[in-house]
């Protein structure tokens, strides 16, 4: 029983069943969209296509339960796999190499005989020659008159397959960790204004931090061509009794606090202040510059006539911003009417003896800043840097072993060649058949 | 000079190598062959060039920054890797055809990008998510593996072509055994190149949007073709797995590596809009 679990988990036929099956699967969440809400859901699919999918957790399907377990599946694969081979690895990394070694010309994978017709001479050291362009420099040794010659080089790198799937389960791992003990969301703060509670990201609510972060500027800057250049958040940490930390969060610049990692993510228009209207009366051609606030009423110069903004439009009937102007003449109607921005439109008053024009207002911005913990990370770093290590020693270093042992007698004798590599085995067999000095039978 | 004038010229020169390597391999002329190579260490070089040159224009439009940055200038970088991998790795598998393919290969990207009109060359300012030091160092490392896996794509290609083709076609092209070990090395070299590309991503993605992994369609798709690359790599390390169904795997592995590259950023839609 506990047999066919292990084999069936140690198997390369799961292996790949599961790298071509996740594979497969990944590529569903990314046709149907992920993390929306359910109405929007039920906008795009019909009921029963909803139904189905919602079945399936396919509007979250890499933390789903199936998409979990074949990630649970894969990490037994490789740990399974990998312990499976360690002994024979360990083996040929560490065993020591007897240099006499009769039974390696029966047995090794690669093995040659030569049979010498006569005595020739400096065969040792054309042997020692061919280990050497091989492999490496060779030790000897004798016994009962045989030479016997050996080298071996790149031991290490069949550990470097053990590194990489070890680095796949830290990797793992820390994956993990995150998703158990980290948290991923989202805090929107209005310039001017603090906050201390992190929306949390795929519906899992709020989370209380020990400290407030205020906003007390947000900026973009811009390219000539109109691009961004630069989006910045000025914050300061507080932290009860502790002095004030201020500090700047760009893109690709986060601040860093007390284990959580705060990024510059999105922005928007939270409201509009500190307007400026130009009122310009008719008959004197004068021009007067109105500040003022959203529903705040202002006189307008040498009148009894007061002058309010009511409405503030970002965009107003595609013509740009606007505000919807209240003038109030005593003993009339109120009168209301839409001020833009554009030089060209004169925007009348319906009756009286004002235009006006919307010549400035200020943004009141609010930051977007994503907010993450993850403990998971440096496991994950690690692992990263092992992966890379091990791929290293595989792809870079071969593990070779070569033996010769040359008999010789007074007919001629024979030369007898054993060799192992981690490489590729052809192409080692291919260069050892041009550097045999005389082609001899097998 | 204008850099992308150079790169429509660099497009033609590719075309012109392709030319000579495919008629060094039907009339079986190693002069021809050696032409070709000369033709494409030339338009290389120009190549190189072209993408310093553009490099310098951007600092003097005072928005400095490497030349890999948008769609235009992934194209060029991408058939300039391909030219690289391919003078590599012909040291060990000199054949005309694999050479054909390989600059044909390289070609392609260029005449899309200087010829096709569709692909805005300018030279842009970077936005702020691509402000960072991991750029240079993702967009190498991705495209580079991308460019193995063009190679063992053109030469899983090719060792169908010789199992199918007419017996007077076969007897001029090589081994199946040849086209199956280029297909084989490509891919590990390409597949720890792209890990290495998707672990500059991660740690880029961490600093920008403070996670590492976050299932975006473009992470996604790069896991899928590491996963089909993985399973490449065990069917024939562990599993001794060769020839018909090995390249059709790194056929298939093709296929995701041109979706996550185009696919993503044409059909869906994600953080990684920019490429």
């Amino acid at each position: 029983m506990f047999k066919k679990i292990y084999n069936f988990f140690a198997s390369l036929k799961l292996t790949i069943f599961l790298f071509l099956f996740l594979a497969a699967t990944s590529i569903l969440g990314t046709l149907i969209p992920q993390g929306l809400s359910p109405e929007r859901y039920q906008e795009l699919y019909s009921p029963r296509l909803f139904s189905i999918f919602d079945f399936f957790s396919a509007f979250d399907m890499y933390h789903s339960w199936w998409f979990t377990l074949l990630l649970v599946m894969l990490s037994a694969n490789v740990v399974f796999c990998t312990f499976q081979r360690i002994p024979r690895i360990w083996r040929l990394t560490f065993r020591g190499n007897k240099i006499i070694d009769d039974s390696i010309f029966e047995s090794s994978p690669i093995r040659k005989t030569i049979a010498l017709q006569k005595n020739l001479p400096g065969i040792e050291q054309q042997s020692a020659d061919i280990i050497k362009t091989l492999v490496a420099t060779p030790v000897k040794d004798e016994k009962d008159g045989r030479i016997y010659l050996f080298a071996e080089k790149g031991r290490w790198s069949r550990l470097g397959m053990i590194l990489v799937h070890l680095s796949i389960i830290f990797i793992l791992a820390g994956g993990l960790i995150g998703t158990i003990w980290g948290f991923n969301g989202q805090m929107l703060i209005v310039e001017g204004e603090q906050s201390d509670t992190v929306t949390l990201f795929g519906d899992a609510g709020m989370k209380k931090l020990d400290f407030s972060v205020l906003c007390s500027d947000f900026t973009i800057d811009f390219y000539e061509t109109g691009m961004p250049k630069e989006y910045r958040s000025e914050v300061t940490i507080i932290e009860g009794e502790k002095e004030p930390i201020s500090e700047s969060i760009r893109v690709n610049h986060p601040l860093k606090h007390g284990g959580i990692k705060f990024c510059q993510a999105t922005y928007g228009i939270a409201g509009v202040k500190n307007f400026q209207i130009v009122a310009k009366n008719i008959t004197t051609k004068d021009e007067s510059i109105l500040q003022l606030n959203m529903m705040k009423k202002v006189r307008l110069p040498e009148s009894d006539t007061f002058f309010a903004i009511a409405k503030f439009s970002p965009d107003y009937e595609g013509r740009g911003p606007a505000v919807l102007g209240v003038v109030i003449e005593p003993d009339k109607p109120h009168d209301i009417f839409w001020i833009f921005g554009d030089d060209g439109k004169i925007n009348n008053q319906k009756e009286g003896n004002f235009t006006f024009m919307l010549k400035d207002f200020e943004k009141i911005y609010y930051t977007g800043i994503q907010v993450s913990r993850d403990p998971g990370v440096p496991l994950v770093w690690f692992g990263f840097l092992t992966i890379l290590a091990g791929f290293i020693l595989s792809l870079f270093l071969t593990h070779r072993k070569m033996w010769i042992r040359i008999s010789e007698n007074e007919n001629g004798g024979e030369i007898k060649i054993a060799a192992t590599t981690s490489g590729n085995r052809k192409d080692f067999e291919k260069n050892l058949e041009r550097l045999l000095p005389v082609s001899g039978a097998e | 000079m204008n850099d992308t004038f150079i790169i429509s010229i660099v497009t033609f020169i590719y075309f012109f190598s392709a030319l000579t390597y495919l008629t060094s391999f039907i009339f079986g002329k190693r002069q021809l062959d050696r032409a070709a190579l000369v033709i494409t260490v030339m338009g290389g070089t120009i190549h190189t060039a072209a993408i310093i040159l553009r490099w310098i224009y951007s600092y003097r439009l005072g928005i400095g920054h490497a030349p890999l940055s948008n769609f235009y200038e992934s194209l060029v970088f991408f058939s300039w890797a391909i030219v690289i991998v391919y003078l590599i790795m012909r040291k060990r598998y000199n054949n005309s055809l694999i050479g054909a393919v390989g600059i044909f290969f390289a070609f392609l990207p260029l005449a899309y990008a200087s010829l096709s009109g569709k692909v805005i060359a300018d030279i842009q300012p970077l936005i702020p998510a691509l402000q960072s030091n991991w750029l240079i160092s993702h967009v190498i490392s991705s495209f580079l593996a991308y460019a193995c896996f063009a190679i063992s794509f053109g030469s899983s290609i090719l060792y169908f072509l010789k199992l199918k083709s007419r017996k007077t076609f076969q007897r001029i092209l090589p081994d199946l055994d040849f086209f199956d070990d280029i297909t084989y090395k490509m891919i590990s070299i390409g597949f720890v190149l792209l890990t290495l590309g998707i672990i500059t991503g991660a740690a880029w993605a961490d600093c920008a949007w403070g996670r590492y992994w976050g299932w975006d369609p473009k992470e996604t798709w790069s896991l899928i073709t590491w996963l089909i690359y993985g399973a490449f790599l065990h069917a024939r390390l562990a599993g001794g797995w060769r020839g018909v169904k090995m390249s059709a795997i790194s056929i298939v592995g093709f296929v995701a590596v041109i979706f996550t590259y185009l696919g993503v950023n044409y059909i869906l839609s994600g953080l990684h809009s920019y490429l």
